[in-house]
């Protein structure tokens, strides 16, 4: 890096093509979206607040989104649960026996996510593996209720998006020290304590990073919640399709959307927040 | 030229080229495409394996269908603002009313359309003519639901619970039905209060609500319902798929809508996509298309009612013409409502 900073040598012109995509077909539809909430009525195009008043003042709209935002803190805390382990493994691991895993772990990213529900369908239904396995080792005696319920969804979703959360723990795992689990060992750290005390915190990064992605790609999964979800679950996303074809309500459909967005975007703020203050403690 | 004037470069760059115009022989070589929309489910295999092979013979144009519910097409020519993804559209009665009123389809060129005059009057639509109806009654698993039921009460029956499936409203099926329970209850076409209070009842019954018609196809075909609103065809398709459902006709009789072809406003090739329609109105695809699995109800007056048309439906042109069909005119207007209103009452 010996001629000057990137600025000085224009380095930033290379930004450019993705900046003016980004522009044409993210920001300027987005733009778009922001208008039309603001319309009276697909017809009319008077401005007001009313779509906004409409959803904010509705206990059933407010319920919905509250349901859509903790969905994905459920199915982000169990991809958490189950990936870190698998992450913490990984990294233990010969590099044939990593790359084994790897493959197993992206797997599910290969395959169509409508094809991966149908499979859940017939996985979860009252006539389907689960409860079959289940009922043939007595463990039941009638079919659980899994298919059309939150619990199934949560499974579907963690399962879908379980990549997105062992790979960048995984990455930042892969960056640390080793020494430093060694050096926890020979002053005396027990394996738990050296987790609790080493592992986690620089694993922070990886975390917050994972659960950024998971939760964003679980609170939009339309295709998982509505197969999984059916209609008695209404969560966001179904809510604004159904709005904007079903009703033909697309001003109402884009406000929807627009506070869907604000809302996403807070959580993710909040873990942002998380991650920078827990990042402070390790070196404070 | 004493020597082949070709150096490594032009001749990396004529295999490449031939390269691409082998994996892309139909982009660069075939005359013509033509884009329509079709429904999932029997349309699209009667679409796929009938009717697009006849138009090819026809016109020796290819078809490249994009399938997308009514609801859907109405919405992505409103979006596509007279650059339309296709140029056939496919509707149900209501989204005819929503189409012609935004200005998307254009008025259907009889002239150009030998086989419209054959259609029966009741199908000779100046939007486009109507290529088929569909019609509603009680679908049934008959493993497990030994008599037929002949009553929409019957899904009411406490032997059911748990095993009564419903759609959303976002499909003509779902709308229909709440139309017809909505009159047996006394409702009117402005007054939907009955059918509200008869929904509530049936609630207890209802296992699942398939969110689409796909995800309601796979509730039948994985035996989590066992008796449910259900459409004439997709119960034909899903029987020719080895599934075990029936449908009846309950005895305050059945429900339709008709479906129909209809030229986009803006059509990239107006005079193939009319070649396509008229196909779909022909006699003899007509008659193609009424054995099973498809059993589409044909709308030309020259072919004759057979197989499970006459078995379930009616003998006759004229006994179908009595089934009863909705007010879309006075539902439309009402739809966002009603999605609304369902929503609150059956959601969790």
């Amino acid at each position: 890096m010996a001629g000057g900073s990137a600025d000085e040598r224009g380095e930033w012109r290379l930004a450019l093509p993705l900046a003016a995509f980004f522009l044409l077909f993210f920001i300027a539809p987005l733009a778009v979206l922001a208008a039309w909430s603001f319309y009276a009525a697909t017809e009319t195009h008077t401005l007001t607040l009313a779509q906004y008043a409409k959803f904010l003042g509705d206990r059933f709209t407010l319920g919905i989104l509250w349901n859509t935002l903790w969905l994905g803190v459920e199915a982000t805390l169990v991809c958490l649960v189950f990936g870190y382990p698998l992450a913490w493994l990984a990294i233990r691991l010969t590099p044939r026996w990593q790359a084994a895993l790897l493959f197993v772990v992206i797997l599910p990213i290969l395959t169509s996510v409508v094809v991966r529900t149908f499979a859940w369908i017939v996985m979860l239904g009252s006539q389907g593996v689960i409860n079959k396995t289940l009922i043939a080792i007595g463990l039941i005696d009638t079919p659980l209720r899994l298919l059309y319920t939150e619990t199934g969804v949560v499974m579907v979703l963690a399962q879908v998006q379980m990549p997105l959360m062992v790979l960048p723990i995984m990455a930042t795992l892969m960056r640390v020290d080793r020494n430093l689990f060694d050096a926890s060992a020979s002053l005396g750290a027990g394996a738990w304590r050296t987790l609790w005390k080493v592992t986690l915190p620089l694993s922070i990064p990886g975390i917050v990073a994972g659960c950024i992605l998971v939760y964003a790609a679980c609170v939009t999964a339309f295709v998982t919640h509505t197969l999984i979800g059916g209609a008695r679950l209404i969560y966001m996303p179904l809510y604004i399709y159904q709005q904007a074809t079903g009703a033909n309500d697309w001003p109402f459909a884009a406000a929807m959307s627009v506070i869907f967005m604000v809302a996403v975007l807070f959580v993710v703020y909040l873990l942002n927040l998380l991650g920078r203050t827990s990042k402070g403690q390790i070196y404070g | 030229m004493n020597k082949p004037d070709m150096n490594r470069r032009t001749l990396l760059a004529a295999g490449l080229g031939m390269g691409v115009a082998a994996a892309f022989p139909t982009r660069l070589l075939a005359a013509e495409n033509l884009v329509v929309a079709t429904f999932p489910g029997t349309w699209n295999e009667a679409q796929t394996k009938v009717l697009a092979p006849y138009f090819k013979k026809r016109t020796g144009a290819s078809v490249t269908a994009t399938i997308k519910l009514a609801h859907d097409q109405v919405a992505m020519l409103a979006a596509a603002g007279g650059n339309p993804p296709f140029d056939v559209a496919i509707f149900d009665d209501p989204q005819v009313l929503d189409a012609v009123k935004q200005g998307l389809i254009v008025e259907y060129p009889q002239a150009k359309s030998p086989n419209f005059k054959e259609l029966l009057p009741q199908y000779q639509d100046p939007w486009g003519p109507k290529i088929s109806m569909q019609v509603i009654g009680i679908g049934y698993n008959p493993k497990r639901v030994k008599t037929p039921p002949k009553s929409w009460d019957d899904l009411l029956d406490p032997k059911y619970k748990g095993r009564v499936g419903l759609t959303a409203l976002n499909s003509q099926l779902g709308i229909a039905f709440l139309v017809e329970l909505n009159r047996i209850k006394g409702g009117t076409d402005t007054n939907f209060d009955p059918a509200f209070k008869a929904l509530k009842a049936l609630l207890p019954n209802v296992g699942a609500i398939g969110a689409n018609l796909g995800a309601y196809a796979t509730l039948w075909q994985q035996e989590e319902i066992d008796i449910a609103p259900y459409n004439f065809n997709f119960v034909q398709t899903l029987k020719g798929k080895g599934v075990p459902v029936e449908l009846s006709i309950p005895e305050t009789g059945a429900v339709g809508w008709r479906t129909s072809l209809h030229l986009v406003k803006g059509a990239k090739d107006p005079d193939l996509a009319v070649q396509y329609i008229d196909s779909s109105l022909a006699a003899d695809l007509q008659t193609a298309l009424e054995q099973a699995p498809y059993s589409v109800i044909p709308t030309n007056g020259k072919v004759q009612l057979t197989g499970e048309i006459t078995r379930t439906l009616g003998k006759t042109h004229a006994d179908l013409a009595k089934i009863r069909t909705v007010d879309w005119a006075v539902i439309n207007p009402q739809r966002g409502a009603l999605i609304e209103q369902f929503n609150r009452e059956i959601s969790k």
